[in-house]
């Protein structure tokens, strides 16, 4: 019997459909989205420390952009992705370990109302101060 | 010169076991099956490892076939058998003055029974019908019948078999009065081949009136459908049956963590558009609430219904028709190279499969010994392998 | 008992052809389930559709597929369950499997790992009854049960039959090729928790430890949410982590 030929399957991305899929998926998908933006984020901010290089003018430049409204709104978004990949990050290493697997969803909740409060304050401390 | 060629339509329980007989006996097999391993009458079977209680007065030759082979599929597939047992259990007085016949009965197609006190029987199965009146013990068992098939049919791989799934068959070929072979449509690539076969055995359950006819012959075969209903719980670990002649819905056969009541019987036109009759559903719930009074307040979790190929020689009632099983060779209906197995039931594929074996070899001059009864049977994980067929 | 006109939008791939949908509408009965819809579809509208199913009560495992992208049992699930009454109701098949035709998906691979696991389908059955894999079901008070004289133990097969639902929910299976997946791995956890032997047991262990065992996993807990039949591989896969990780404490503290 000659061999069927299998249809081309898209792998990469599939990870990344979290449509009907349940919280522990969504939480993977998220964990994974802010990872790779701390990485980005993580270049910029070399690149960025680079200026130093450049002496005093072009540091301080930067600094004058760093204060500006929407750099703030950033800098929030930034701790978001901090907080949410940290907290669930501990709840990975917890379960990964065969620790609290039953309340993984409970867990994750738990951990996200603390980031949620956490971001929540920071954000008033940036916009306020 | 080599082997002879043997088709085998139908990858039920009766084409699965046939493939290995003949492929053990050194035969090159092809099974054709139309869809899936198991994927008629087989796979919607009540599970149920008989231990030939059931039979044992009214259908003796069935009641010793089964307790025959239920004793050799044990040594030939051990890990795929659930053994807890079964129960046959009075609820009435009528079941009761039953008893003394069924151990009789029992007796006389050596089925080791048990009468058992009924508090133990109780202790044994907490949710019986507290009202029980007696208990009586047999080798009853439960198997899978997917992976029943697809034991026998991984062994015959090993042994040179082919098995070609998706694949139906359009057209009996003949030259003259005798098959040559058979015209197939692959249903995965639309292709149409003829394979050529020394010898065609139809094996194809409640479609083989329809098979035979391709190569106008008819076989008594009446497909009677019957309805089963599965619960969320297993409610038993051990088979209950009623302690009576075979009725609907007698039987509660335990599997996993689920347990299926059946079952009902009536005749069908055609096996492939069956409708379950809600009130065979109902009746079955009333039949198992007989044995399980708790068996009301478990959802269901599925229901299922298939057509049984049973020989009808007369007009009788089905229930009492004989479930034995019965080869026919074509010859005496003038055609040469096809023979038809029909009727039975799982647990007795085996001895079926030797029965129609050693029709083929007859027919073909071939001298080689059954080993079926011996061999052990090969994984069902190793159906799949080397891609798929 | 009412009838219900179902249009089903089913997936179809014939070798060489392109992969597209087909639609078909049934008469079904309120109470059926997908697997009936299926079935009347073959036998009413298209003989070349082709799909797995045999025992239709949630034992054989050869039926799963995706209900409108979810993986499911059609044998199991009840139209009132999963169909709105109006859309198309979208079957395709499972995910992270080569696809032969329409939705029959080549499972030589998923078998070989669970031949691997080395784990039987038999177990020694609870000492309690009733047994069920689904908590709703769970209305009655468990009671204890005695063994028949005969009979050392109770079996009964094990909770999980071989589906490949949890393959296809995993998103690791998706990128990694080689992964044991949550069925090979909880199947390597029940073989050792069956096995007495040392040998076996490291065995065991070192497979689940390997290239491709449980450190894929990546935790998204989707395989036990899919699972039919309340497995937990992701239970089961932490479990093997732990156990792996206290050996390796064990090793370094004896050297």
């Amino acid at each position: 019997m000659a061999n069927l030929e299998y249809p081309k399957v898209r792998r990469a991305g599939r990870w990344f459909d979290v449509r009907r899929r349940k919280l522990g998926m969504w939480a993977y998908a998220l964990n994974r989205i802010t990872g790779i933006g701390l990485v980005v984020y993580l270049y910029l901010h070399l690149a960025v420390l680079s200026l130093l290089l450049r002496g005093p003018r072009s540091w301080d430049s930067f600094v004058s952009l760093a204060r500006a409204p929407y750099f703030l709104a950033l800098d929030v978004i930034l701790l978001a992705g901090i907080l949410i990949h940290g907290l669930n990050g501990l709840r990975v290493t917890l379960t990964g370990f065969d620790v609290g697997v039953k309340a993984q969803k409970a867990l994750f909740g738990a951990l996200m109302l603390v980031a949620v409060v956490a971001l929540g304050v920071a954000a008033l401390m940036i916009f306020g101060g | 010169m080599s082997a002879p060629r043997v088709i085998v339509i139908g990858a039920g329980s009766t084409g699965a076991a046939t493939a290995h007989d003949l492929a053990l006996r050194g035969l090159r097999v092809t099974v054709i099956e139309r869809g899936e391993v198991a994927s008629g009458t087989t796979g919607r079977n009540h599970c149920l490892l008989h231990s030939g209680g059931r039979y044992c007065i009214t259908d003796q030759e069935s009641a010793i076939e089964c307790i025959d082979e239920n004793m050799n599929l044990r040594k030939i597939m051990p890990d795929l058998l659930e053994l807890n047992d079964g129960l046959f259990v009075a609820v009435t007085e009528a079941d009761l003055a039953f008893k003394e016949q069924f151990l009789e009965g029992c007796a006389a197609c050596h089925i080791p029974a048990r009468n058992i006190p009924v508090k133990h029987a109780l202790e044994m199965e907490p949710f019986l019908n507290p009202r029980t009146l007696a208990a009586v013990q047999v080798p009853d068992g439960v198997f899978e019948p997917f992976r029943f098939c697809l034991a026998f049919l991984a062994t015959a791989r090993l042994h040179g078999a082919v098995v070609r799934r998706y694949n139906v068959v359009s057209e009996i070929v003949c030259s003259g009065k005798s098959v040559t072979g058979v015209k197939v449509k692959d249903y995965r690539t639309g292709k149409i081949e003829t394979l050529g076969a020394d010898l065609v055995v139809n094996a194809s359950g409640p479609w083989a009136g329809d098979i035979a006819e391709m190569a106008g012959v008819k076989v008594p075969v009446q497909p009677t459908a019957g309805v089963m209903v599965t619960l969320d719980c297993r409610l038993n670990n051990m088979v209950l049956n009623r302690l009576n002649k075979p009725s609907d819905g007698d039987i509660v056969v335990p599997q996993r963590a689920t347990c299926t009541i059946g079952t009902t019987s009536w005749k069908v036109e055609d096996p492939d558009l069956i409708t379950i009759p809600p009130e065979h559903v109902a009746k079955m719930i009333d039949q198992g609430e007989q044995l399980l009074p708790v068996v009301r307040k478990i959802p269901m979790r599925a229901r299922m219904a298939v057509a049984r190929p049973l020989i009808v020689k007369n007009a009788a009632d089905e229930r009492n028709v004989s479930r034995t099983f019965e080869c026919f060779d074509h010859a005496y209906d003038g055609i040469d190279g096809f023979v038809t197995i029909s009727g039975g039931k799982t647990t007795t594929a085996r001895a079926m499969a030797q029965h129609v074996s050693d029709m083929v070899c007859n027919k073909l001059g071939i001298a080689a010994e059954c080993r079926t009864r011996e061999v052990p049977l090969a994984s069902y994980r190793l159906f799949y392998q080397g891609g798929q067929r | 008992m009412t009838l219900l006109d179902v249009t089903l939008q089913i997936f179809r791939y014939k070798p060489g052809e392109q992969p597209h949908y087909d639609t078909f509408t049934v008469q079904v009965e309120d109470t059926a389930h997908v697997i009936d819809a299926i079935d009347k579809v073959w036998a009413e509208h298209d003989h070349t559709l082709t799909f797995r199913r045999a025992c239709h009560h949630s034992s054989c495992g050869s039926c799963a597929l995706r209900i409108n992208g979810v993986e499911k049992l059609p044998c199991i699930a009840r139209f009132s369950e999963v169909w709105d009454g109006h859309s198309p109701l979208r079957l395709d098949p499972l995910r992270n499997f080569p696809i032969v035709s329409d939705l029959v998906v080549d499972v030589s691979g998923f078998f070989q790992r669970m031949s691997a696991s080395t784990m039987t389908i038999t177990r020694d059955a609870e000492s309690t009854l009733p047994l069920s894999v689904d908590d709703l079901a769970a209305v009655v008070q468990p009671k204890a049960v005695e063994l028949p004289d005969n009979l050392t133990r109770f079996n009964r097969f094990e909770n999980c039959i071989e589906c490949g639902i949890c393959m296809s929910a995993c998103p690791t299976m998706a990128v990694d090729n080689k992964f044991m997946g949550p069925a090979g791995l909880a199947a390597i956890y029940r073989a050792c928790q069956k096995t007495d032997d040392p040998n076996e047991k490291a065995h065991l262990l070192a497979l689940a430890n390997g290239e491709h065992g449980v450190w894929r996993c990546h935790s998204a807990f989707e395989c036990t949410e899919a699972c039919p039949q309340a497995v937990d591989p992701a239970g089961k896969i932490m479990a093997l982590r732990r156990e792996i990780t206290a050996n390796r404490f064990k090793k370094t503290r004896r050297s």
